[in-house]
């Protein structure tokens, strides 16, 4: 109605269309700030909860603002346990784990959605068919498998199975979505100027589809980084445990200190808050094809 | 000239044929060293008894025959896992899609924005859970006392969320919803992906915001739109840790998920037979779901497949 | 990309270097041993300093501890049981002992005992342990695990609220009848508010099982089929249903709601004045002494033919099968050394559990009258049976029908009904499987 009102006196214009998209900003400002209220509760619970005393914790958790925020509870969070040598671990074994997803997931997804070839329909139903089976089920084969190669007990179970597709048909269905997405010109003239299909995928794929390969780093950097259950069972050294497997020890038979777990759980999720803040404003950057028709 | 071009493209086509294998090989050989034998073997055992520990005896259909024809909760946790996945998945794909088209603008202190709305996603289930159940406490939880005045307009007793067998499904799928800024993070990456040139024209040709969102930015979101789609139905089939957590499976069996029957099953009453059983039932369920599914990606508009 | 090769070439040698840096153990019969006090846990220390005493009291074998959060060690200890990668030694669950013996997964413990006595060697006496732990470690008349811990359920009273009542210690009570009275008196109720309730059968550890044992009757007879159909089942299901019945149900729902969200145990918290609890809660109240007067009595019975009995499970502790003589002698002396009188009573100090070697912990406790007053009630612990169609008969089958009758879903008759065709048809599928 309104909109339709501005139009009719477009000859003369009451609101500039600086103003406009002025009063337009303020709208989405005023919508995003009481969502984000929503959406930011748990960690601002989590924060404050972090921040009681035990003897505030008995009292309630109906309270919600911490009397007298105990910073120190991050501080016994990070010297009971070796902090930094969990730190390093889990690092490390992120590392690899991103790496090799990126490596295996990328080149597979470029065979699913650029390349005609034999049981390709097939083999990608079969991808999709893996994710369908409840991991519980072949833990204990896995297990099996990876004590009969002698990797129990090394970080190897935990790393090398990402550089051959291990956990990545997500990513791969994922970066096939996107890569289907790149205009097929921009493969077929590179193809008449002689490039071949690793050129095209190393010059124009990957280049161009940024913003996937960042979320692909960044869901494959929180999945590895929150797992515990696999460092908890392919690890036998305590020396090699991860930050999340390292912290659960705050969570003991008896001493539930809700306070403790809260700042250990936000010291774990940190890293990948301040991951993804540094890592969005490339969404927004992303990579736009001008002068080409669809 | 143009003989020369035909020549190289059939070529190219049959290169094509084996490069597809090289391309595809690190993910070909991952499943053929650490997939196949823990799948197949998972196979093998839903036909045995195997209590792991042991060895696996073969007892042939006798796993399937218990759960098909003897087993009430196999049919109660399976009901309750359609009504999830029927429900959580088009909510989860709107709400997701809705924050996108929010988070795309270019305004200050966007970057504020999509963390905070990212932020549920970072936190651990448990504290999560903690917080739900916190929140959704039918007598002192926040949500109820909100509402409070919305209940006493309406005369109506105040909801008992997930303490309320009715309810409980449907809680937990409320609960799923806050985490709908992990979906947000693809379309966003898909939404960089439009050509910037598409909206400059219909900016010309007069379209509004809205019209813009309809005509041209959902369309090209079809691609990752879809991607979500099936992977909420593979995840939504699985659903359980939220129920393990927070009710238990309960109130009656009414948030008794099939994944949790098949947890129960391989833990609590160390049958692992019957639990792979379970997954492999499951697994031919999803994949006749994800194969009708697939049928939707006719409507799919991929931008590289346009001529 | 030059910075993130650099950044990989790094990360890489931190990974060789982790790789070994364990300690020398010379030419020592190296065991695995995984306990539940990791890194950063109170148990820690005492648990480290155990082992490492162990370690330089002799040259001959040399123990590996590793600890794991006690949530994660179930998953990880079962897995590595189905997989034959299981430690030397470790603890489990006492009540089902049997099922990892008859898999072949366990030393025969009774054999090492055997073998000593021959050699003349100084070996485990197990009289100290109680009568019923031990049956639940016998498979085929042999010992194929040892008691480790012993987790005795009794009813908490709270003497504070007992006072404002103008009760003493002399009204507990012991019997139904009595606790009804005495639960009655220490209802603190405003208006729709429950400030204060007496007793609830179904807090705590108050389980339908319990109950049913105090009046002699169970959920399976001895060929393990499920009972639940007579009328005395109903009546003590119903006695737990109706004990706070002139409370509505959003009343009773809205206390335990508020007990929920103090994130805190009712009993310390004052709100429920007598518990059924296990030793547990004594570790939990530990923080508030002088703050909380309490003491501990049997769990009251049926005023008829009453039966003084409680739920007492129990850890075990296992020698897991490696086909490995030096390993198996290695892990023998460890064991030996762990059950020692004064060990079981530094560990019980470690950990915070009642061990299962009875005199160390009336040892232990002496001058401890709550203490004291569990080690008294061990003799009277039984564990649940292990029933191998059901294993989890008491928890996830039970609960469900259990809370639906609180609930008032189902009434009583249908709960027991419900949970009785339940139990026949696992157990026919269990069969069908066999």
């Amino acid at each position: 109605m309104q909109m339709s009102e501005i139009k009719k006196e477009d000859k003369m214009p009451i609101l500039s269309l600086k103003q406009k998209r002025r009063i337009k900003n303020g709208v989405i400002h005023l919508v995003l700030i009481s969502l984000s209220f929503i959406f930011m509760f748990p960690f601002i619970w989590m924060l404050f909860t972090a921040l009681k005393t035990p003897a505030e914790l008995l009292a309630g958790i109906g309270t919600l603002l911490p009397n007298d925020p105990q910073w120190s509870n991050f501080r016994v969070a990070v010297t009971t346990v070796p902090f930094f040598l969990y730190l390093r671990n889990s690092l490390i074994i992120v590392f690899f784990a991103v790496v090799g997803t990126l490596f295996s997931a990328t080149l597979s997804a470029y065979a699913f959605a650029k390349l005609t070839w034999p049981g390709r329909d097939t083999l990608f139903v079969i991808m999709l068919a893996t994710m369908m089976i409840p991991g519980q089920v072949i833990l204990i084969p896995s297990y099996i498998l990876y004590n009969q190669i002698g990797w129990l007990g090394t970080r190897l179970p935990l790393t090398v199975p990402y550089f051959f597709g291990g956990g990545a048909a997500f990513y791969i269905f994922l970066l096939r979505q996107f890569y289907k997405g790149i205009p097929r010109e921009l493969g077929e003239s590179a193809i008449v100027d002689g490039a071949g299909h690793f050129k095209i995928f190393i010059y124009i794929m990957l280049p161009l589809t940024k913003p996937a390969l960042l979320t692909v780093s960044l869901l494959t950097f929180m999945f590895v980084w929150n797992d515990y259950f696999g460092p908890l069972i392919y690890l036998s050294n305590p020396d090699h445990w991860t930050l999340a497997l390292g912290l659960r020890g705050f969570q003991t038979q008896f001493t539930g200190r809700y306070d403790l777990m809260m700042a250990a759980a936000i010291l774990v999720m940190l890293p990948t808050l301040i991951l993804f803040f540094a890592a969005q404003k490339y969404f927004i950057e992303g990579i736009t094809f001008t002068g080409i028709k669809g | 000239m143009a003989k020369r071009k035909k020549l190289t493209l059939s070529a190219l086509k049959k290169q094509e044929r084996v490069l597809g294998f090289v391309f595809a090989s690190p993910w070909l050989l991952g499943l053929i060293i650490f997939g196949a034998f823990p799948i197949l073997a998972s196979l093998y055992l839903s036909f045995t008894r195997y209590q792991m520990v042991g060895l696996p005896t073969w007892i042939g259909l006798a796993n399937y025959r218990s759960l098909l024809f003897n087993d009430s909760i196999f049919w109660t946790s399976l009901w309750n896992t359609f009504y999830h996945v029927f429900l959580s998945v088009p909510l989860g794909l709107f709400v997701g899609i809705c924050l996108a088209l929010l988070l795309n603008s270019r305004i200050r202190g966007i970057s504020i924005y999509r963390t905070l709305f990212y932020l549920p996603n970072v936190v651990s289930i448990v504290a999560m859970s903690f917080l739900w159940l916190w929140l959704f406490q039918p007598h002192f939880g926040l949500i109820n006392q909100v509402l409070r005045p919305v209940y006493d307009f309406f005369n109506m007793e105040p909801l008992g969320w997930y303490r309320d067998s009715s309810l409980s499904k449907m809680t937990i799928i409320l609960m799923g919803l806050w985490t709908a800024g992990g979906s947000m993070i693809i379309y966003l990456a898909q939404m960089q992906d439009i050509p910037r040139d598409y909206y400059e024209a219909s900016e010309i040709d007069g379209a509004n915001s809205f019209q813009q969102i309809i005509k041209i930015t959902l369309p090209l979101m079809t691609p990752s739109i879809f991607f979500n789609f099936i992977m909420g139905i593979i995840a939504g089939f699985q659903v359980f840790a939220v129920a393990y957590i927070m009710t238990q499976g309960g109130p009656g069996r009414s948030t008794y998920y099939y994944g949790y029957y098949l947890f129960d099953k391989m833990i609590n009453d160390n049958n692992m037979g019957q639990a792979s059983a379970m997954a492999w039932i499951l697994l031919i369920i999803t994949l006749i779901i994800t194969l009708l599914a697939l049928k939707l990606n006719k409507y799919v508009f991929y931008l590289g497949e346009q001529d | 990309m030059k910075k993130l090769a650099y950044l990989a070439l790094l990360l890489l040698i931190s990974f060789t270097l982790a790789a070994c840096n364990r300690e020398d153990t010379g030419d020592r019969t190296v065991i695995e041993f995984w306990h539940v006090s990791p890194v950063g846990s109170d148990s820690y220390s005492g648990m480290r300093r155990i082992i490492r005493d162990f370690n330089e009291s002799q040259d001959d074998y040399f123990v590996r501890g590793t600890g794991i959060n006690f949530w994660d060690y179930w998953d990880k200890i079962n897995i590595a049981i189905a997989s034959n990668t299981a430690p030397d030694i470790g603890y489990h669950t006492l009540d089902n002992v049997i099922f990892r013996a008859g898999n072949n997964a366990l030393y025969n413990i009774s054999d090492l005992i055997r073998e000593d006595i021959e050699n003349g060697v100084d070996t485990i006496d197990v009289s100290v342990f109680s009568e019923n732990q031990l049956e639940f470690a016998t498979y085929d008349d042999d010992l194929y695990a040892l008691p480790f811990s012993a987790t005795v359920r009794m009813m908490f009273y709270n003497l504070d609220l007992f006072a404002e009542a103008g009760l003493t210690e002399d009204d507990v009570p012991t019997t139904w009848s009595e606790l009804y009275e005495v639960a009655k008196q220490l209802d603190d109720v405003s208006g729709n508010t429950i400030n204060v309730l007496g007793f609830d059968p179904s807090f705590g550890e108050g389980t339908y099982h319990q109950y049913l044992w105090t009046a002699g009757l169970d959920f399976f007879d001895e060929d393990l089929n499920p009972t639940l159909n007579t009328d005395r089942h109903l009546e003590i299901l119903e006695w737990m249903y109706d004990f706070n019945k002139e409370y509505p149900r959003s009343v009773l729902d809205a206390f335990g709601e508020a007990n929920q969200m103090l994130g805190i145990n009712p009993f310390a918290a004052g709100r429920v004045a007598m518990m059924v609890a296990n030793d547990g809660l004594y570790e939990t109240l530990r923080p508030l002494e002088g703050q909380l007067n309490y003491g501990v009595a049997p769990i009251p019975v049926p005023d008829e033919d009453g039966v003084r009995v409680n739920w007492g499970s129990g850890f075990s502790i296992e020698m897991y099968n490696k086909n490995n003589p030096e390993r198996r002698e290695a892990t023998w002396a460890f064991l030996k050394y762990l059950m020692d009188h004064d060990k079981q009573i530094e560990l019980s100090d470690t950990l915070g559990w009642l061990m299962s070697n009875i005199p160390a912990m009336e040892e232990y406790a002496e001058g401890n009258p709550i203490l004291e007053a569990f080690v008294n009630e061990l003799e009277y612990a039984v564990d649940k049976v292990y029933v191998p169609y059901a294993p989890n008969w008491h928890a996830v089958d039970w609960v469900q029908f259990f809370e639906q009758g609180q609930s008032s879903a189902l009434t009583p008759e249908q709960v027991l009904q419900q949970a009785r065709n339940l139990y026949i048809q696992k157990r026919e599928n269990y069969e069908a499987a066999n």
